[in-house]
């Protein structure tokens, strides 16, 4: 029963994928059934609406979470309409989403049903809170597609990255994705007196002086920052950046000076692309974030959407050795 | 006239709405159809409601009634789609029952907290008991909902297989056989249900809009107490003591500036404002209209003392709006806009508000326009604002001027920031014909070019 017992530990989950058809849904399913299975009181909802029962990119089957007696879930009116689990209505929001307002039930009978939810981290917590509220003991958020904002730490305490073929079939490629988003995710954090200093920051961009107190630089987005005439190294080489870290951030850091040190708020604040992140590390720089996301798995869909099949067994060895974590085959685990 | 019309007219009146702390989009909806109201009696009706919701408010504040009023309040869902769905015989969904059978709980606590209050004899809330029992068969209580075993017998062994079958990983054909059954079942419940609720459609709807009418009701009183706003009374002229227009208080408090409300009486006919630049006299126009819009849409209105003379409806030419898109020159726009005004004023009582007429154009014109303009309105029984800077208009009529400049008034240095310190804005009975003189002198406080100011009072004293 792999990392199911860590899995307990934690209030809240996400499940995000670094494509579409990574097998999030399987590993969800898997969870879902384990936790079960252990008599845990869960909570389930999903950000945005990505649930079309036919994948309608790739046109494949997409699986619907199977949801058990006691579950509490979160979605839309119109896919609360189509599920096949029996269900009482305990809450419907004011809140409108494409698909209805968001309702939560309680499952009597168990059975299928798709997940929808908010598209804003904000409401996301919201939903999280209310599941929290119906007393659930861990609450777990299906990830869409090219969402990475709600593993936040901010958001949940805890993720599992679903990696697979759908993001290459080129197994080196896929390795070195997977590895770039997962070096990301466990950054180095700050210590914890300069993340109570640095958290509170709304918005800009920061210097860090030595005695660990920041100074606004005076610039409102990182984006305008080959514009600045400011001094971006006046308070010394450690720099804050509330919002998005891009490429051109890195850059011009690169350019500045060696060594610097770059601090973002978490993993989901990086809009970087490796290319600029190894210019950025090769000049001595080094990213940290205030908060680390706790990455409970690595898991791994061999088939792609196109049909290609990856050798399960030699890339889940390839995958944990890179990584230094263990991989799972969705296909196999949920077998 | 509804309020969501007037908003668009008058931006101070925007100001009034957007501060109203509605707790649910029900009650929103409730204030922007808020009529203007001509009826007298209606009016006074309204403002006993008001008074009588400050009272409570003010009495239960912090306590368990009240707490719990709004507690529901922010709670309701505006359910018109689903009401008129039921309205319409088109069979409501589990999510629409859940709705009503939440709102028929809702409207009950709120009913007893309203009873509490002892607001229950100008806020009657209906009986849903009913309607509750009807989406409650199991007598649970909960506003929790779900096609309950309990309204077809033949759900129970459906759902009792099902169960058993997903349990132990049973054929999934059958399990899809037993699914369409149990929708089918379902549907024919929410149709019957459906039904039944129909006769109560009223009752619903009444239930809805009185909750979103108290919404809309605790609002005015929280902001009639926070504003410290006043009871008008009706009177055959308009008056007001400490006249305060909120939109500019707020603005010159967060600006550290001073704020001083006016005192102002207009009758019928014209009463025309003469005063310095700078004086407020638009500020004043803008205020008394928007504190008629307020009085007569029910509100309390911004003043410690208040008369208002009912009118039809508040018509102004106030001139900040730019007719550019629309082709006009200014002068096109304003007096096309003021001959409207004057038809309007034919058939209706009106309060009009004018500044500065015919300022746009030569003076020679200038001046015989707004004579006409006073002399016309002079006639009607509508009451009239009109700003100006023509002196020796030599017309009939009540005039009032802004104190203005007053030189000492203030203990610190005159400068162009501190400017706003040394004006009077209180009002005086003014019986001659002459508008003060204070452009040039501002202009200099205003640290403006001295050779034009040099020139321009050589120019004068020819």
């Amino acid at each position: 029963m792999p990392f199911i017992s860590n899995i307990l530990q934690h209030r809240s989950l996400s499940i995000v994928g670094l494509e579409k058809n990574t097998g999030k849904t399987v590993c969800l399913n898997y969870i879902l059934r384990r936790l079960n299975a252990l008599g845990v009181h869960v909570g389930v909802t999903s950000i945005g609406v990505d649930g079309e029962q036919v994948d309608s990119v790739f046109a494949t089957a997409k699986p619907e979470v199977t949801l058990y007696e006691g579950t509490h879930f979160i979605t839309s009116e119109q896919h609360y309409l189509k599920r096949q689990a029996v269900s009482v209505l305990e809450a419907v929001d004011s809140r409108r989403t494409a698909l209805g307002p968001l309702v939560t039930a309680r499952v009597l009978v168990r059975g299928k049903a798709l997940l929808s939810g908010a598209a804003t981290t904000g409401v996301l917590r919201s939903q999280i809170e209310q599941l929290d509220s119906m007393g659930v003991d861990i609450a777990i958020v299906d990830g869409a597609l090219s969402r990475l904002s709600l593993a936040s730490p901010t958001v949940t305490e805890a993720m599992i990255l679903a990696t697979g073929a759908a993001v290459s079939a080129n197994v080196k490629q896929l390795v070195a994705k997977t590895k770039f988003l997962h070096n990301l995710i466990l950054l180095d954090e700050v210590d914890s007196a300069l993340r109570d200093r640095l958290s509170v920051i709304p918005s800009g961009l920061w210097g860090v002086d030595d005695e660990g107190r920041p100074h606004d630089l005076g610039i409102a987005s990182v984006f305008l920052i080959d514009r600045a005439s400011t001094d971006l190294l006046h308070y010394g080489h450690t720099l804050f950046a509330s919002g998005a870290v891009s490429d051109r951030l890195l850059r011009v850091l690169a350019a500045k000076g060696k060594g610097i040190t770059l601090i973002a708020r978490d993993f989901t604040k990086l809009f970087i692309t490796p290319e600029a992140y190894v210019e950025f590390t090769r000049r001595g720089g080094r990213l940290m974030v205030l908060q680390r996301s706790k990455l409970l798995a690595v898991t791994l869909n061999p088939t792609s959407p196109q049909g290609f099949l990856l050798d399960s067994h030699s890339t889940c060895e390839i995958l944990s050795e890179a990584l230094q974590t263990p991989v799972y085959d969705v296909m196999k685990i949920e077998k | 006239m509804k309020i969501k019309e007037l908003i668009k007219q008058d931006a101070g009146f925007q100001h009034v709405v957007d501060s109203m702390e509605l707790m649910s989009s029900a009650g929103r909806r409730k204030m922007l159809d808020a009529e203007f109201l001509t009826d007298a009696e209606k009016l006074r009706d309204e403002w006993c409601k008001l008074e009588q919701a400050i009272q409570a408010v003010k009495e239960f504040k912090y306590k368990k009634p009240y707490i719990e009023l709004r507690h529901c309040l922010m709670q309701l869902h505006d359910l018109q789609g689903t009401l008129s769905n039921l309205a319409n015989h088109t069979p409501l969904n589990e999510v629409e029952l859940f709705e009503i059978k939440n709102l028929s709980q809702l409207s009950q606590t709120a009913k007893e907290a309203i009873a509490d209050l002892g607001l229950t004899a100008m806020l009657p809330m209906p009986d849903t008991r009913e309607v509750f029992a009807l989406l409650d068969p199991d007598n649970t209580g909960i506003a929790n909902f779900y096609i309950y075993d309990s309204y077809d017998s033949r759900l129970a062994p459906v759902r009792r297989e099902l169960q058993a079958l997903q349990t132990s990983d049973g054929d999934p054909m059958r399990i899809s056989e037993l699914l369409a059954q149990q929708n089918e079942i379902q549907n024919e419940v929410c149709v019957r249900l459906s039904d039944q609720l129909n006769r109560w459609t009223d009752l619903l709807v009444t239930t809805m809009e009185q909750m979103a009418y108290a919404d809309y009701l605790v609002a005015k009183a929280e902001l009639a107490i926070s504003w410290r706003l006043t009871h008008p009374e009706t009177g055959d002229h308009i008056e007001y003591k400490e006249l305060t227009n909120h939109r500019l208080k707020e603005r010159n408090e967060k600006a550290n500036l001073r704020y001083q409300p006016v005192d102002v009486a207009l009758y019928d006919g014209v009463t025309l404002i003469t005063g310095a630049n700078m004086a407020g006299k638009t500020v004043l126009l803008k205020s008394v209209g928007t504190a008629q819009l307020m009085a007569q849409c029910g509100m309390y209105v911004p003043a410690s003392m208040a008369v208002v003379k009912l009118v039809e409806g508040v018509v102004s030419s106030i001139g900040d709006e730019q007719d550019e898109m629309n082709g006009l020159s200014s002068y096109a726009a304003e007096i096309i806009k003021i001959s409207n005004i004057l038809n309007t004023c034919r058939e209706h009582n009106m309060l009009v508000l004018i500044d500065e007429p015919a300022r746009t154009t030569n003076p020679v014109e200038g001046k015989a326009l707004v004579q006409a303009i006073i002399k016309i309105l002079n006639s009607k029984s509508s009451t009239t604002l009109v700003t100006t800077h023509y002196s020796g208009l030599g017309s009939e009529c009540r005039r009032l001027r802004v104190k203005g400049f007053v030189e000492g008034l203030a203990d610190v240095p005159l400068t162009p920031q501190s400017i706003n310190r040394f004006i009077d804005y209180s009002l005086t009975e003014d019986q001659s014909d002459n508008v003060p003189h204070e452009a040039l002198r501002i202009a200099a406080i205003l640290n403006c070019d001295s050779e034009m100011i040099t020139l321009a009072q050589k120019n004068v004293n020819l």
